[in-house]
């Protein structure tokens, strides 16, 4: 069994590694059909940048030349230098930022999941009732509402409350101390913990009427019992196996939580590159963003396998 | 109990009516039809879905405002805010001469929107001023709003302020100035009203009065009428909703069509060929999916390149098209596959059916309550992405209007005109909660398992 | 009501009168319409009919098993040794559920927990009703897997039941039901789901426990050959009502519903006696959603008249023990059929 399950692991990630290759290609070729030369027009490059780019990318060279120099840096792990910046490496740029969005995503991520195993259960078991009615109704605002304005709507409230007791008492925007992160990455969980509760509520509900629980009953198993040792376990699977996507959902939405909170994470730091059309920074931004996102479900698969004992055996 | 006759036990006659027996059958969308009703949720949703698209698409003959007019004289104006304004004369400059002092920090004549006139005594310790014009009043936190004007010289002390004034609330504060140019601690404010004024000149100029027209000064006027106000330009947000509606509804529905029939055609051929056809097309299909969505759409975006004066909204159209196929040609792979496997298409290939018939009686009908209920999810995500976009200014290229690059615009007069955000993020939340609940309660409704239960 | 037996007291379980409705989409389903039944100690009842005419409903209405709402108790009783248990899952402060009365269902595919080993499953009642420490219910749990004839049973109980074939896990969940030592075991369809070769073990198995530990057993089925080797006593169910009741034998060899003559007729044997052509009943079970006016069977009856589709029809004892609930009993019809066994003239 441990073997089969390296073996497993290990298929997954050379499937990860294609992806990823995949990944990079496709941004490559994207990149490359942008009209027009990208160092011809005069966005901020200066004559240093523009020689170390040529020199550094081929960028005289065939465009299949190019593509192998490119690959090449990939796999030496050099995403590039910035375009517009002089002497920043894109490595550089994802060292310094991407921890923050990491802390606030996986903030999120524990808030988003935690929220939604708990909220979908409870209103699985008060079904039709109002429990289920308030929070279902919740849960509808949370996924019709677009992140954005949530942002919105909770720095308002923040100023509001600041200005009710004279004093900061949670920060507006900004970064640095655990209060910083606490409302953006409710905000950032927000819409996934929705999608989350409707998920496990369904899941849970077929739980409830499934055979087993019945025969769980059958048994004289106390309610709680059913809950914890056959309800719950089950039913989170499903959720689980989402988890990865949410993932992907959470980092991407955290462009709009870092600009809106003006926190500086690499969200925040892509739209910006983007806005001055650093192709670098984009390309290599979207490289890491993407190998990232392969890898953490990846995680979440070989996570799936030690909690579902069918899908253990298969490795 | 009554008496039993002979009569009664004769023997039931062939065809004779029994009691009680079987309900009617209904067919497939009968029945789904008829579970779509009872659903209320889903049926008010419907409605909403269709009372979106005739705002839409029959609103802009009901409202016939140009949603790119702007209207300088109500800008970020609320709804249902104060339209009259008062004829007055042609600004003349303020003399100054006479005024008398003595009085602190008060307003001179009447706070218009022409002009907002100030005198004031200065402050102890002052070596000059600054005066700060804010929304808000100071507060805890000594937040003054711009500086307007900084005079070093305690001569002078009056201010006329014609920057931009709205018909709002004004705090005015006067700061003393140390020697050095620095603030002092202590501060005068004023509370100012500002009424809305015109010209006769600017009235007929504006196409709001003809010119033969015989207004007198002191007389009122009713500027345009905005139901839903205006927005930081100007401009009418009703009009700006609709055009903005075209836009988003146009993406937010289109989109799903194109790629759900994309992924229909690519999922069928993959489920009918099979073997490694199909093992090949869906190993693509997951590398498609494993693209970072929102980087990629912003990525195509970059690199399909708006020119001037083009609105964006087609290259979105195509990146959405291309980024989420996958999905929907995998349920459709999945249904195929599984259908394929039934009992009753086997029946149907011993019975002889050809394979036209195989697919138009059986595979089609099977997979197109999946497929219907697959549009009606995309469509919020589609509205969503657009929104998403166009708010970190990726989106539609202004001045297209979209939902969401409105709320884009609204966002950064939240604090002082929240109407500007409210009402293009309201019209996003209905839309997406409209055509989620109507998602849910088409699943319910065509999902054959629900069918019997509850 | 229409109890078999007199209330002597001496009855195990004493269901008078159960009527079940559940809220459905279509309307309100009178899935069980009035069900007296009683089951003596150490014997086997099997209420047998077709699906649908509310032979789990009954059941799983004593057990506290349907969901409700949408399920409703409209009225009647269940005494177990003269304690009402139903609507109700605790009894003088004990759980009667898996320590008084165990139950197995149809599909041990389904019903077992797929994500927990199959001897946690076995010891959880024991844990449960017994308070046994983990360790000390986890070696039990071995011990039934041992009487219940799976081989390996200490390996086997720290497996997952999709390691287990359909046979086993009906084993599994027969030492699961019989962990605590019940007075009445209810088995729902045990053998249903499971190869022919299969269900004659899984019978015999439930023959020896029973003979073993001496309890009931209620064995609800379909298969008339299961009834016709298990069965002290039958009640033949249609359309939410008994219209059949009697010991094996009269049951089957003194038949005396039209229904149960066509269950007999559609059921293939080798015995010689009931040696015949194979004949399937015409038409399905009537719609609960508007319970008939009459008879429930009448559409499908080649006996039918018009008071049967007028009225329903009153249980006819045959014997003290035997009992069929059809106008063709009454004194006033005309027509009695050879085929059917009618009550001796005094």
């Amino acid at each position: 069994m441990r073997s089969t399950m390296w073996i497993f692991i290990l298929k997954r990630l050379v499937q990860g590694i294609f992806t990823v290759w995949f990944i990079a290609t496709a941004t490559f070729f994207a990149m490359h059909n942008v009209p027009g030369d990208p160092l011809l027009n005069d966005r901020a490059t200066t004559d240093a940048i523009r020689a170390n780019l040529e020199a550094k990318y081929g960028l005289d060279k065939p465009v299949m030349t190019q593509y192998g120099i490119y690959l090449g840096n990939l796999l030496q792990g050099d995403l590039g230098i910035s375009f517009t910046q002089e002497n920043r490496e894109v490595n550089d740029i994802i060292r310094d930022h991407f921890p923050v969005s990491a802390i606030l995503g996986i903030l999120a991520v524990i808030f988003a999941a935690a929220g939604g195993v708990l909220w979908g259960a409870l209103t699985a078991i008060y079904r039709n009732r109002w429990p289920d009615y308030v929070i279902m109704f919740l849960v509808i605002l949370g996924i019709s509402v677009p992140s954005f304005v949530v942002a919105a709507i909770s720095q308002l409230f923040l100023v509001n409350v600041n200005g009710l007791f004279g004093t900061t008492v949670l920060p507006v925007a900004g970064w640095g101390t655990v209060l910083h992160m606490l409302v953006p990455a409710m905000v950032l969980g927000l819409g996934t913990m929705a999608y989350l509760t409707r998920l496990m509520r369904s899941s849970m509900l077929e739980i409830i009427s499934s055979d087993f629980v019945r025969t769980a009953k059958a048994k004289g198993v106390p309610p709680a019992r059913i809950f914890a040792k056959h309800q719950l376990r089950n039913a989170i699977l499903p959720v689980i196996t989402v988890l990865g996507p949410s993932i992907a959902a959470i980092t991407t939405g955290g462009f709009v939580v870092e600009l809106v909170f003006a926190i500086p994470g690499l969200g925040r730091y892509f739209v910006q590159a983007v806005q001055q059309l650093d192709y670098t920074v984009i390309m290599g931004t979207t490289v890491f963003y993407g190998a990232f996102l392969v890898f953490m479900v990846i995680v979440v698969d070989v996570l799936y396998g030690f909690i579902d004992p069918r899908v253990r055996m298969e490795y | 109990m009554t008496e039993l006759l002979s009569a009664d036990f004769r023997p039931l006659e062939a065809g004779q009516e029994i009691h009680g027996i079987s309900r009617p059958s209904q067919s497939y969308w009968q029945d789904a039809w008829a579970r779509l009703k009872t659903n209320k949720r889903a049926l008010a949703s419907l409605y909403l879905v269709i009372g979106l698209i005739l705002f839409t698409v029959a609103g802009p003959w009901v409202w016939s405002v140009d949603p790119a007019q702007q209207d300088l004289d109500q800008i970020s104006r609320p709804p249902g805010s104060e339209r009259s304004a008062l004829i007055v004369a042609d600004y003349a400059p303020w003399d100054t001469e006479g005024l008398r002092f003595g009085e602190g920090l008060t307003l001179v004549g009447e706070a218009t929107t022409q002009s907002v006139r100030l005198k004031w005594d200065a402050l102890p310790g002052a070596n000059g001023h600054r005066v700060y014009r804010n929304i808000f009043p100071v507060g805890p936190e000594r937040s003054y709003g711009i500086p307007r004007a900084e005079f070093f010289d305690n001569s002078v002390v009056t201010f006329e302020d014609r920057l931009d004034l709205k018909v709002l609330t004004y705090y005015y504060v006067l700061v003393p100035l140390g020697p050095r140019g620095e603030l002092l601690d202590n501060y005068e404010v004023i509370e100012v009203d500002v009424h809305r004024v015109t010209t006769v000149l600017e009235a007929i100029d504006q196409g709001l009065i003809e010119e033969s027209s015989n207004l007198q000064i002191g007389d009122a006027l009713n500027l345009d009428w905005h139901p839903l106000g205006t927005d930081y330009l100007g401009r009418d947000m009703l009009a700006r909703l609709m055009a903005g509606a075209r836009v988003s509804l146009f993406i937010g529905i289109g989109a799903p069509f194109l790629f759900v029939l994309f992924g229909v055609i690519y999922g069928s051929i993959a489920g009918f060929v099979g073997g490694r056809v199909d093992q090949l097309m869906m190993r693509f299909a997951d590398f498609v999916v494993a693209l970072p969505f929102l980087l990629f759409m912003i990525l195509f975006k970059i690199s399909f390149g708006i020119g001037p004066g083009e609105s964006g909204v087609f290259p979105m159209l195509v990146a959405m098209v291309v980024l989420m196929w996958p999905a929907t040609s995998r349920l459709v792979r999945g249904q195929i596959l599984q259908i394929r496997e039934q009992g009753y298409i086997h029946a149907s290939q011993l019975l002889g059916a050809p394979r036209r018939y195989l697919i138009l009686r059986h595979m089609i009908p099977n997979t197109l309550g999946v497929v219907l209920v697959t549009i009606t999810f995309a469509i919020p995500s589609a509205i969503f992405t657009e929104a998403f976009l166009s708010f970190i200014g990726m989106g539609v290229a202004p001045p297209t209007p979209s939902w969401g690059s409105m709320s884009n615009e609204g966002i950064k007069t939240m604090l002082t005109t929240p109407h500007e955000l409210i009402f293009p993020a309201l019209f996003i939340s209905i839309t997406v909660l409209a055509f989620n609940l109507l998602g849910d309660g088409l699943r319910d409704a065509l999902d054959a398992r629900m069918r019997n239960q509850e | 009501m229409n109890s078999v037996k007199a209330d002597n007291g001496a009855s195990l379980l004493e269901v008078e009168d159960l009527a079940v409705e559940f809220d459905t989409y279509g309307g309100i389903v009178q899935a069980v319409r009035g069900v007296s039944f009683s089951v003596e100690k150490g014997k086997t009842l099997a209420i047998v009919g077709e699906s649908g005419c509310g032979k789990s409903v009954t059941v799983q209405s004593m057990m506290g098993l349907i969901p409700m709402p949408p399920g409703r108790i409209t009225s009647g009783s269940a005494k177990l040794k003269g304690q009402e248990i139903l609507g109700r899952t605790v009894v003088n402060g004990k759980e009667i559920r898996g320590s008084e009365i165990g139950m197995i269902f149809q599909d041990p595919m389904t019903s077992l927990n797929p994500t927990m080993t199959i001897g946690d499953q076995i010891a959880e009642p024991l844990q449960v009703h017994r308070g046994y420490s983990y360790k000390k219910a986890f070696n039990e749990a071995i011990r039934l897997l041992e009487m219940s004839k799976i081989p390996e049973a200490a390996k086997r109980a720290r497996q997952y039941p999709f390691e287990f074939s359909g046979g086993m896990l009906q084993r599994a969940m027969i030492a699961m039901a019989i962990a605590c030592k019940p007075s009445i075991l209810i088995a729902d369809e045990p053998t249903t789901a499971l190869d022919v070769t299969i269900q004659a073990q899984i019978l015999d198995l439930l023959q020896d426990l029973q003979r073993e530990t001496g309890m009931a057993v209620i064995l609800i089925t379909h298969d008339l050959g299961v009834v016709a080797r298990m069965a002290d006593e039958v009640a033949v169910m249609y359309a939410g009502k008994i219209v059949e009741h009697g010991m094996v034998d009269d049951v089957f060899y003194r038949s005396a519903h039209p229904y149960t003559l066509g269950l007999k007729e559609a059921m293939p044997t080798n015995d010689p006696s009931l040696q015949h052509e194979l004949k399937p009943i015409e038409g399905s079970p009537p719609d609960l959603f508007s319970p008939p006016r009459g008879c429930g069977y009448c559409a499908r009856c080649p006996y039918a008249m018009q008071i049967c589709n007028q009225r329903q029809p009153d249980d006819t004892f045959l014997t003290e023990s035997h009992f069929s609930r059809c106008w063709l009993h009454h004194v006033s019809s005309p027509n009695k059929p050879d085929q059917l066994y009618f009550k001796e003239e005094a």
